[in-house]
């Protein structure tokens, strides 16, 4: 209902008719410069340089993650690997990277073990919205994909990374429908292209507003159909090697028994994904529950130099009301098919086809200036007029093609096709991350990467629809790579974690990393299993317990 | 503040936040499972009930905001083993992939259980008459959290089936190309994007996303 905000929700109502024909500025470079540097999270000098590890002493880094990075690990100080599982590849984090390289090796010959510390897809991927990228319309081509994604990424992308993601886009559009990804169609049957912030053509693939989804859960079943073997629960607390520079597996952390399980690999895939829930400067995020950034400490620990880490993505459209939805994803798309960013006034003051990070800029701006509207949670926030929507496109469009913001909604009575949402800049997207060669290598023989926990292939600012493709393409690189490359079983040993906490020695205090859950959840590693083992005897010693749960459906 | 409680457990939370968070909040997190706390992996299934007349049921913690005297019940789903789809999907299949396919007695807990509102007991009935777009389309939305299965009394496993039509239906799908790439030009192309120096290759990627050519 929003009565809290009725006056500016009349203002906004009131410069409909006049919005619908009339364009909203797109800032020029320079004036586009200037909104990242006065107001984008990432230009305000919230960073520092590191005193520890490959890092030290050049590019900087965000404050919280910096920390992180020179973290000390959880490990005991005596503790002492011995492999009880051997396997030939170990793959880090059930997302949709490490799924796609799982499948990538299936009927290789290799043993792979799957680890992820939450459940198989519980990641960022199932999370993502608006589409996959992919140049297959009549005007596009992988060229033309690069030349948007590097004018996005401020010109930083790697080439080499960038020109593979673009050139394996169609083939990974046929690949994920083989294994039964189902991609919007238009009426011809040919797949619906949308646009998205810096495409300068239709390029989007989608499923509707779950387009991570409908790949996340195709991925999910396809990997439990293979031989893999996967260890949900089980969080990567640390990466062994072999005492020659070469990694050769991992420490696991059994959440259900609240033991440590060492692994052998002879090549691990690290795909654990972003950070988001490190909660930069405060930010709310649109991460799922594990992002918390354990792949970059791991791998930095190993020597593993990282890149592009002072940039972070945040999504222009976070819900910022209701409070319960503060931080997740309105997509993007909705903007593309013609939701407007409207201030308190009614003002349609930016084009919300500008950069991501360009829109962010503009809204902080909006707001800062005194034109952005209160949530009485003390919140602050423009308007995404999302009725404009049915205007432009036909009464029924917005709940068609967004279900999921429908749904969202309307359990706390807003009907984003009769009111607009309001919204605020999220933590989105780790930018930067572990530096790879073509191949997802990382500087550590034995280690490989892919997904959002590498850095490069985005520059310093993702295009929508880029990242979903990037886990199929570069999941899949990674799996092909370890293939040609597999060393032969090496020992297990601590050796860089020991140097590593020799070199960090000369750190005051510090703290312990990867942190692995949120902090405002408070979850540690710490035995669940157990745990509810021990409550449940309790349960069954006293007879007066009074939650016996519902039984609604007579089951 | 309210009182809500988890497992019989009484806790404090605030008002506007979701179940979720109140169990953050309250130092309880493990009590229940969390993946995405956004709704979409379906980890975190929960049975409830009110205090006031108003029927409980199903729901996802991370998406239910906490009232006051509302009880809280886990009601985590295990994931079930999925069974691999075919081209060209029939009835035949189907049934063959799911013995259980007409054994709906359509009470309808099913869709009751349902958090992402999908029509499932009638979607059923229509993977019996063999109708998979119109399967497909009603589970666009669906998160596997496995609720429809659990509450299934005949065993019946809606969500497994019409991931299944999905799949198969997907694999029966040949995507369309309409791009004409020539592969000189698109050499060419490349050399004139990759160039050697940073400001030159934005410079030509600023100007060749303009039309998607190399302008003379």
């Amino acid at each position: 209902m929003m009565n809290w905000a009725k006056e500016s929700l009349e203002k906004v109502e009131a410069s409909r008719s006049f919005r619908l024909d009339q364009p909203a500025p797109l800032p020029d470079p320079s004036q586009a410069e200037s909104l990242l540097k006065k107001f984008h999270p990432d230009y305000l000098g919230h960073e520092r340089r590191l005193e520890v590890g490959p890092n030290a002493g050049g590019q900087k880094f965000p404050l919280e993650l910096a920390e992180l990075l020179e973290g000390d690990s959880p490990l005991e100080q005596d503790y002492t690997p011995q492999p009880e599982i051997e396997t030939d590849v170990l793959i880090l984090g059930g997302g949709g990277a490490g799924a796609t390289a799982a499948l990538a090796l299936e009927g290789s010959g290799l043993s792979v073990h799957l680890a992820t510390k939450l459940r198989l897809g519980d990641s960022n991927t199932v999370m993502a919205e608006g589409g996959i990228q992919s140049a297959l319309g009549a005007d596009d081509s992988p060229r033309r994909h690069f030349a948007d994604a590097l004018v996005g990424g401020h010109g930083e992308n790697d080439p080499d990374l960038l020109r593979i993601l673009c050139e394996q886009g169609p083939e990974s559009i046929r690949w994920l429908s083989q294994l039964g990804c189902l991609f919007d169609q238009n009426e011809s049957g040919k797949f619906s292209l949308r646009s998205g912030g810096g495409t300068s053509i239709p390029r989007v693939l989608a499923c509707r507003d779950y387009t991570g989804l409908e790949i996340m859960r195709v991925l999910k079943d396809a990997v439990r159909l293979t031989a893999t073997h996967i260890l949900e629960e089980h969080v990567a607390m640390e990466l062994v090697d072999d005492g020659k520079g070469r990694v050769t597996g991992a420490i696991l952390f059994n959440r259900d028994t609240g033991k440590k399980v060492c692994v052998s690999a002879r090549a691990v895939i690290l795909a654990t994904g972003g950070s988001g829930q490190i909660r930069l400067q405060g930010f709310p995020t649109s991460n799922h529950v594990g992002a918390t950034g354990d792949g970059l400490v791991l791998a930095y620990r190993q020597g593993c130099r990282l890149i592009h880490l002072d940039s972070y993505q945040y999504h222009p459209s976070g819900a910022c009301y209701p409070e319960a939805l503060a931080g997740q994803l309105v997509t993007e798309a909705i903007r593309s098919v013609g939701a407007q960013v409207v201030n308190a006034e009614g003002i349609h003051f930016i084009d919300e086809m500008a950069y991501r990070d360009v829109l962010a800029g503009a809204i902080i701006k909006e707001i800062a200036e005194g034109r952005g509207i209160k949530t009485p949670h003390g919140k602050t926030g423009v308007w995404l007029d999302t009725p404009m929507v049915d205007l432009k496109k036909g009464a029924g469009t917005l709940a068609n093609q967004f279900p999921g913001l429908i749904h969202r909604f309307e359990r706390y009575n807003i009907d984003p096709a009769k009111q607009p949402v309001l919204i605020y800049p999220t933590l989105h997207y780790q930018n930067g991350g572990i530096r790879v060669d073509s191949e997802c290598r990382t500087d550590v023989a034995g280690l490989w990467a892919c997904g959002e926990v590498t850095g490069g292939l985005h520059g310093k600012n993702r295009l929508m629809g880029n990242s979903l493709l990037d886990i199929t393409v570069f999941g899949r690189k990674s799996a092909e790579s370890v293939l040609r490359n597999i060393p032969e079983r090496g020992p297990v040993t601590l050796t860089h974690l020991k140097r590593f906490r020799t070199e960090r020695s000369k750190i005051e205090g510090g703290t312990i990393s990867p942190k692995f859950f949120p902090e405002a959840s408070k979850m540690k590693l710490q035995p669940t299993l157990v745990e509810k083992e021990k409550e449940k005897e309790k349960e069954e010693k006293s007879p007066s317990s009074n939650f016996e749960p519902p039984n609604p459906f007579n089951f | 503040m309210v009182e809500i409680k988890i497992s019989g457990k009484t806790i404090q939370a605030q008002v506007g936040e979701t179940v979720i968070h109140a169990l953050w909040a309250a130092g309880m997190a493990e009590s229940i499972k969390t993946g995405c706390a956004g709704g979409v992996c379906g980890a975190c299934t929960v049975t409830l009930r009110y205090s006031d007349d108003r029927t409980g049921g199903t729901e996802l913690a991370c998406m239910k905001p906490v009232e006051a005297g509302m009880e809280v019940f886990p009601c985590p789903v295990e994931a079930d083993n999925p069974v691999a789809p075919v081209a060209d999907p029939e009835i035949s299949t189907l049934q063959s992939a799911f013995p259980t396919l007409n054994r709906c007695t359509k009470c309808g807990s099913c869709t009751t259980a349902c958090p992402m509102s999908i029509p499932v007991m009638d979607s059923v009935l229509r993977m019996q008459k063999g109708e998979f777009l119109a399967v497909a389309e009603d589970f666009t939305t669906c998160i596997h959290c496995g609720l429809c299965r659990f509450v299934c009394e005949d065993k019946v496993k809606p969500h497994n089936m019409g991931l299944w039509v999905r799949r198969s239906l997907g694999m029966s799908h040949n995507p369309v190309i309409e791009r004409d790439d020539k592969e000189e030009d698109a050499e060419k192309e490349w050399q004139y994007l990759l160039g050697e120096d940073r400001e030159l290759r934005l410079e030509r990627a600023r100007q060749f996303r303009q039309s998607g050519r190399v302008e003379p």
